[in-house]
């Protein structure tokens, strides 16, 4: 079975993120970025069936030179190819993002196409449903459980409330959600032998962006607690903002 | 200024006047390739400790779990340093180092089960074994089926290590030597496989008959190897630290590590590059309690305030900060002199135990101080990091122990030159050529500034501090060499005070090289941080250096031996 995994590199979680002085994006000097989570998924589960199935997993990211770094993770974890989509601009847009993504998953064949139901950092959650739409294949998004046989899927969605079980022919979409498998960790094994893999270079052009960021903002501050007073006496005055300003109890 | 194999040293190369510019600057880089693993790695790391890793239950408990240390070998830990020829994965000192920096930081037991393997419990193999001796253990260390220990310390010998009572006797007809005796606080000894022991065995010597020397050798645990009971000890509680005994436990020719009767010299090589791994440890720890302790410090108000607004709580963080910083600087210069290899790092290595243990006790213990209350109680981790970082100082060489070996070393080296130059005196002619480059060396101000290069404008008061002191310790070395002679070596106090003055200069040049390097790259407005930290550690630390080399001449030390007599004499304090 011939399995592709997009994965994408995004700032670390525990990373103290500043916005760029032009507010259209963030610092990226001091940060650390890692593999998104929800890829981590999409490759475990990708490799767990290339093991089930004797296929092979190829990773695809699109993004700068830094960009290498998640893709060794990847690999380290025991994927067997990589393709670094290089282009001639970082699109921000996910549609041009996917536009680039789907003209190199049309020449790799793959059976199944995984990826993390969304990216921890701009969390647009399109590029799954949009691949689907340019590469004219099914799609099952948010999929906490997976089965794979030869010719199809059968995927367990996460909805409103409870799950949905639902089937589809290969090639298929799959996009993963927390729950569908515990991630390996790369072993120094594994690490030393990622280190072997050539990594390919794809150069692909990509259409402009249709949106444009407008802003980056921080989250409003919290506003700082306030002490009532101390002891027995405070109560009252405690209970009279709970009730008027907080509107947390009446 | 080189050691026995004509190496360069560094550190003894100042103390003689001279300043080996090539060994420190510019400040070293990892291979990018290997810093791609390494980051790779420390995700790794990170991810399985916090799912694996409990370190307060491991320190509750006082054991290790197996399933934990079986993770640890499936991921490839104990086979760091290992080449990958044998099975290892071949990385370098440096990348090591920053391994066991990454793993401290979550549990210093842990930290410590991996380093006595590869620092010190495989090292001597890594170092002196033949390739019979390699092919045999390397893979089987390298996957963690063997787990490795060192085993030198014995009930009488401690720092005294040539003391060691551990008899070897050799049997030639049946082609093995016959171990007694017992080993005292070995690391891993419960759960080893793997030993490397030194033991005392007779040897004749032409011309000198027969003598004790010491051998080092390769020894399994199904040859024979007993663990004591483990040791109840206050900190790192969940490491295997246990006795060994040896009883007529016969161990194969072959297996002699290294040259019979050279054992001690490859105990003291094993040490002078394994303690670098306890000193970056170390720094995982300082790091890790420093996190912790910024956050209670913004959290926790007192008088309507949070703690870190005030100066005293502010002084101590940003102290905690400096000695993290020097300690950095300090190591991971001195992993890639070990990697540069035909370095003399012993002198470094040192240095780098005693400021990265000593800093690290009292990180945790400011951490605790700030903590206050909370520092005290079981329910927070601060007192099980201060009990974890006690043992630091004192194994692996003590603290006391390093620092007359760094004093001392430095001295001979001047000793050494002297020497020389009074054998010269003796025949004028013949050593016309030494005595003129004495000559020249003295009045060139003897520390020749040329050497050390222009740095960075921000930087140049610190340079030109360390340049000033520096010259004044290899003064000073000259001086107490020419006051006290062979005495020397009984004057203890001012030893001390040389080789304070030297881990100061040391972390001073090592800042200065690092920032400076930090600031080509990528310019001074993206280093401030660095620049701050590097400038005022090495304000305090001349200033530091200077009262230290003072006190060698204005001191109350005769006083104070003085004191210790009569209080010794009475058997308590009775005044």
């Amino acid at each position: 079975m011939n399995i592709a995994v997009c994965i994408k590199q995004v700032p670390d979680t525990e990373t103290k993120v500043r916005v760029s002085g032009d507010k259209k994006w963030i610092e990226e000097g001091e940060i650390n970025f890692i593999l998104n989570p929800y890829d981590e998924l999409a490759v475990e589960e990708g490799l767990k069936i290339a093991e089930a199935h004797s296929g092979e997993v190829t990773v695809l990211s699109l993004g700068p030179d830094r960009i290498t770094s998640a893709i060794r993770s990847a690999l380290a974890m025991g994927a067997n190819k990589a393709i670094h989509i290089k282009t001639d601009k970082n699109p921000l847009d996910p549609m041009a993002t996917a536009e680039a993504l789907a003209q190199v998953l049309r020449e790799g064949n793959y059976d199944l196409i995984l990826l993390g139901k969304q990216a921890i950092d701009d969390d647009h959650q399109q590029i799954g449903p949009i691949l689907s739409e340019k590469l004219g294949i099914p799609a099952a998004n948010v999929v906490t459980k997976l089965e794979v046989s030869a010719d199809k899927i059968t995927a367990e969605r996460q909805i409103e409330g409870g799950f949905e079980k639902i089937e589809c022919a290969l090639p298929a979409i799959v996009t993963t959600q927390r729950g569908l498998n515990e991630p390996r960790y790369a072993s120094l094994k594994g690490i030393m032998a990622a280190k072997k893999i050539q990594i390919e270079e794809k150069i692909v052009t990509v259409p402009d962006d249709k949106i444009e960021i407008l802003e980056i903002n921080y989250p409003p501050e919290k506003p700082p607690g306030k002490i009532v007073g101390e002891g027995a006496d405070a109560v009252p005055e405690l209970i009279r903002l709970l009730k008027e300003e907080a509107k947390v109890i009446s | 200024m080189t050691d026995k194999n004509g190496h360069p040293s560094f550190f003894k190369s100042l103390f003689s006047g001279f300043f080996l510019e090539e060994l420190v600057f510019p400040y070293p880089h990892m291979d990018k390739e290997e810093e791609e693993n390494l980051n790779l790695i420390r995700d790794t790391i990170r991810k399985f400790c916090e799912s694996y890793v409990d370190s307060p239950k491991f320190d509750r408990e006082e054991k290790f779990p197996e399933d934990v240390i079986n993770g640890m070998k499936e991921l490839g830990l104990f086979g760091i340093v290992i080449p990958e020829e044998y099975g290892g994965f071949g990385l370098s000192t440096t990348a090591y180092v920053k391994i066991l920096e990454e793993v401290a930081g979550f549990d210093g037991s842990m930290a410590l089960i991996i380093g006595a393997h590869q620092s010190i419990g495989l090292k001597g193999l890594l170092l002196y074994g033949t390739e019979e001796q390699k092919q045999k253990y390397l893979p089987k260390l390298a996957t963690g089926e063997m787990l490795a220990a060192y085993g030198l310390t014995e009930p009488g010998a401690g720092s005294d290590a040539a003391g060691i009572k551990t008899r070897a006797v050799r049997d030639e007809k049946k082609g093995v030597y016959v171990l007694n005796g017992n080993k005292m606080w070995i690391t891993n000894g419960g759960i080893a496989d793997f030993f490397t022991i030194f033991a005392k065995e007779e040897i004749d010597i032409p011309g000198e008959g027969k003598k004790d020397k010491i051998s080092a050798f390769i020894v399994t645990r199904e040859m024979g190897v007993q663990s004591g009971k483990k040791e109840e000890k206050m900190g790192i509680r969940a490491t295997s630290t246990a006795e060994l005994i040896l009883e007529n436990v016969e161990v194969p020719i072959e297996n002699l590590l290294g040259e019979r009767g050279k054992g001690f010299k490859v105990a003291m090589e094993i040490l002078n590059t394994g303690r670098v791994g306890l000193a970056g440890g170390n720094i995982g720890g300082s790091k890790t309690a420093l996190k912790y302790i910024l956050n209670h410090v913004k959290e926790r108000h007192q008088f309507g305030r949070p703690l870190i607004s005030f100066e005293i709580i502010r002084e101590k963080v940003a102290q905690i900060a400096l000695r993290i910083f020097v300690a950095e600087s300090m190591v991971y210069l001195t992993t890639s002199l070990i990697d540069r290899e035909n370095i003399d790092f012993s002198l470094e290595t040192a240095m780098c135990k005693v400021y990265s243990t000593d800093t690290l006790l009292i990180n945790t213990n400011d951490c605790l101080q700030m903590a206050g209350g909370i520092g005290y109680s079981r329910e927070y981790p601060y007192e099980q990091w201060v009990r974890d970082a006690r043992i630091n100082p004192i194994f692996e060489g003590t603290n006391e122990i390093m620092r007359i070996f760094t004093a001392l070393s430095g001295i001979q080296e001047r000793g050494e030159y002297l020497k020389k130059i009074g054998k010269a005196l003796s025949d004028p002619i013949k050593g016309f050529g030494l005595l003129t480059d004495y000559a020249m060396h003295y009045m060139k101000n003897r520390l020749t500034k040329e050497r050390i290069p222009d740095v960075h404008p921000t930087l140049a008061k610190a340079k030109a501090d360390f340049e000033e002191w520096a010259k004044n310790l290899h003064i000073t070395a000259e001086r107490i060499l020419v006051r006290y002679g062979k005495h020397i070596i009984k004057k203890q106090i001012i030893q001390y005070r040389i080789a304070d003055a030297a881990i100061d200069l040391f972390g001073m040049i090592a800042s200065i090289s690092r920032v400076d390097d930090c600031i080509r790259i990528k310019g001074e407005e993206n280093c401030h941080k660095m620049i701050t930290l590097c400038n005022t550690f090495c304000g305090q630390a001349w200033r530091r250096v200077r009262r230290n080399l003072l006190m060698i001449d204005k001191n109350d030390d005769d006083q104070l031996l003085k004191i210790t007599e009569f209080i010794t004499e009475d058997e308590e304090y009775r005044v």
